[in-house]
């Protein structure tokens, strides 16, 4: 790279220092050059992909727990009939290849326990942050299974005991698994199907979507910053949805007596409901507007889509035996209950 | 193997000593691309000292005076005592400087929490709704009436000011910490987490802006707080992210996803 005053000018201009931080001397200027030079050295590793395969079984049980911590790479868990834990990992690299033996995939097996994870050297001078390691691992399907991962997917399929998967970068997608309990990633999506969970559910993402079909479960918690909340064929006793600038879609039935919360910001929330033998209705928006199918009945009205207040933006209503508690507020989207 | 990114520039530097200097001349006389780096280095420290002075625009102040802060912070004197890894780490050119710092940080990071939970103690006060009915509610009639809820509406307001205050200073500690240490972070991680709090910032100014029109609206009162707290929750998080990845935690780190769920809660 070939440096004069004028391409320091030009990365002062574009970059994210403060562009008159001189009298802080060139302190500044030389960390954003710096992190320029440093992205360019980090690019050495741009030669044709290395790869250093790994395979272990180890009996577990068929109810046991197995635990996957990975820093870099995809997960994918798939459960089986037999009663082994198999451990398929493929470590890659465009780097050295002396760089694949610095990554230790360590199995930890214990009766009814597995543990699986990558430990990178962290020599005194280097750091082997550019070799990712994808795993396939096959459970028995009665284990229960927690998935960790820095950067990478993970996803799993056909277990049926309790998962828990979590990822930074990346997204979480299960299926075929009915009780997960928790699914969160910070960038990615979250894709869940075929829950039948008695217990709780949590899924989130700060900036991807959360959607869940066939879903049966006591707790529902759905959070987001960005993203959109989707449920559909649903069906649990508590709900509490959040999201700042997603919307949110419930689609399915509501439990006697259940409790729904949904807090958006300037997301729609739509409960699309299928038979719901009754609820009271608290709904408040205050740039938005509020729109029933069913028929509720509002200060002593009964009749679809009537709603209290000229504004058309504040609302509590019954419907049917009143059983069930829907509170819902979204400061500038729309309210929207409709039937199935 | 090549040196980390630290020890090449403390090299360049010219900040290390005779026998760390020495362990990283004996790879750059094997090593190109490290021999290339280090001439850039010094390249571009030669370079920017001769930039001539610019005049800063205004909008870079406040930046700046968060930028000394910190240095100021640097420079206090270090307390904390160090952990088995930093203990580990001491002599090494590539930890070092990291090292010194995250002593700093996690200094921060505790007088950080210790605002949140005290902001979000006295912020808890606040609760939208519970000084009467919400919007739509009967409104009072008579005139003796008018003058108790002209006297709550102000209440009201003044509760909110406190609130809004204390979680402004919370959110205020914790993004100087974000902003600083964020390189601890994967860039299109810190982009996403930005890019979000952006997000709620313009919720924040919505809010507010429904507040200044309508300043007795309970939805744009709740809406305000509960856009706090959802910041709040996500600093947190992304400052306990930064906190595990300097710690070279990655695993702690993907536990840090966990608290990414609560946000507003």
């Amino acid at each position: 790279m070939r440096l004069t005053p004028v391409v320091v000018l030009a990365a002062l201009a574009a970059g994210t220092l403060p562009a008159g931080a001189q009298d802080v001397p060139h302190r500044h200027v030389v960390r954003v050059l710096r992190a320029e030079r440093m992205g360019a050295y980090q690019g050495r590793d741009r030669g044709p992909e290395q790869t250093d395969r790994f395979s272990r079984k180890v009996k577990l049980g068929r109810d046991g727990r197995v635990s996957i911590g990975n820093v870099s790479g995809d997960i994918t868990v798939t459960g089986g009939s037999g009663d082994e834990v198999s451990i398929e990992a493929v470590k890659r690299t465009r780097g050295d290849q002396s760089q694949l033996a610095n990554v230790r995939i360590v199995v930890d097996d214990r009766p009814g326990r597995v543990d699986v994870r990558t430990e990178y050297d962290s020599g005194r001078f280097t750091r082997n942050n550019n070799v990712s390691v994808d795993f396939t691992v096959t459970v028995p399907n009665g284990a229960s299974v927690e998935v960790k991962s820095v950067s990478g997917s993970v996803k799993v399929t056909g277990v049926r005991g309790a998962v828990r998967g979590e990822t930074v970068s990346g997204d979480v997608t299960t299926s075929d698994t009915p009780r997960v309990e928790a699914a969160k990633s910070v960038s990615g999506d979250v894709t869940l199907s075929g829950i039948q969970n008695d217990g709780d559910l949590s899924a989130s993402s700060v900036s991807g979507n959360v959607r869940a079909r066939g879903v049966k479960a006591h707790a529902l918690d759905l959070g987001s910053v960005s993203g959109d909340l989707a449920v559909s064929d649903v069906t649990c006793d508590r709900l509490n949805a959040k999201s700042v600038s997603g919307g949110f879609e419930y689609s399915g039935s509501i439990a006697r007596g259940g409790v729904y919360d949904v807090n958006l910001h300037s997301g729609t929330v739509r409960f699309v409901l299928a038979n719901p033998t009754g609820f009271e209705l608290t709904a408040n928006t205050f740039s938005g507007s509020i729109r029933s199918d069913l028929p509720l009945t509002i200060g002593g009205t009964s009749g679809a889509g009537r709603q209290r207040g000229a504004n058309n933006r504040s609302m509590r209503a019954t419907f049917g035996d009143g059983s069930a508690t829907l509170t819902v507020r979204t400061f500038s989207g729309d309210i929207v209950i409709a039937k199935r | 193997m090549h040196p980390t990114e630290e020890a090449l520039n403390a090299y360049a530097d010219g900040s290390l000593t005779a026998g760390e200097a020495a362990e990283i001349e004996l790879h750059l006389g094997a090593c190109v691309s490290c021999r290339q780096l280090v001439d850039d280095l010094r390249e571009i420290l030669r370079a920017t000292s001769d930039l001539d002075l610019r005049e800063p625009p205004v909008r870079v102040w406040p930046r700046l005076e968060r930028a000394i802060h910190l240095e100021r912070q640097d420079g206090a004197p270090r307390t904390q005592s160090t952990d088995a890894d930093d203990a580990r780490s001491k002599g090494s050119p590539a930890a070092r400087p990291t090292a010194t710092r995250s002593r700093v940080v996690f200094a921060g990071l505790a007088a950080a929490a210790a605002a949140v939970v005290l902001a979000t103690a006295v912020g808890i006060r606040y609760l939208p709704g519970r000084h009467g009915d919400t919007v739509g509610s009967r409104p009072p009639i008579e005139t003796g009436a008018q003058a108790s809820a002209t006297g709550a509406a102000e209440a009201v307001e003044s509760e909110l000011r406190q609130a809004e205050t204390h979680y402004e200073n919370a959110i205020k500690g914790l993004e100087q910490i974000a902003n600083a240490e964020q390189g601890a972070l994967d860039p299109r991680t810190a982009a996403t987490l930005q890019k979000n709090l952006a997000v709620i910032d313009q919720a924040i100014s919505e809010s507010r802006a429904a507040l200044r029109s309508q300043p007795a609206s309970e939805p744009a009162q709740a809406s305000l707080i509960e856009n706090f707290k959802t910041k709040i929750a996500l600093l947190q998080d992304t400052v306990a992210l930064i906190n595990e990845m300097r710690k070279g935690n990655e695993a702690g780190a993907a536990r840090i996803v966990s608290g990414l769920k609560e946000k507003g809660n």
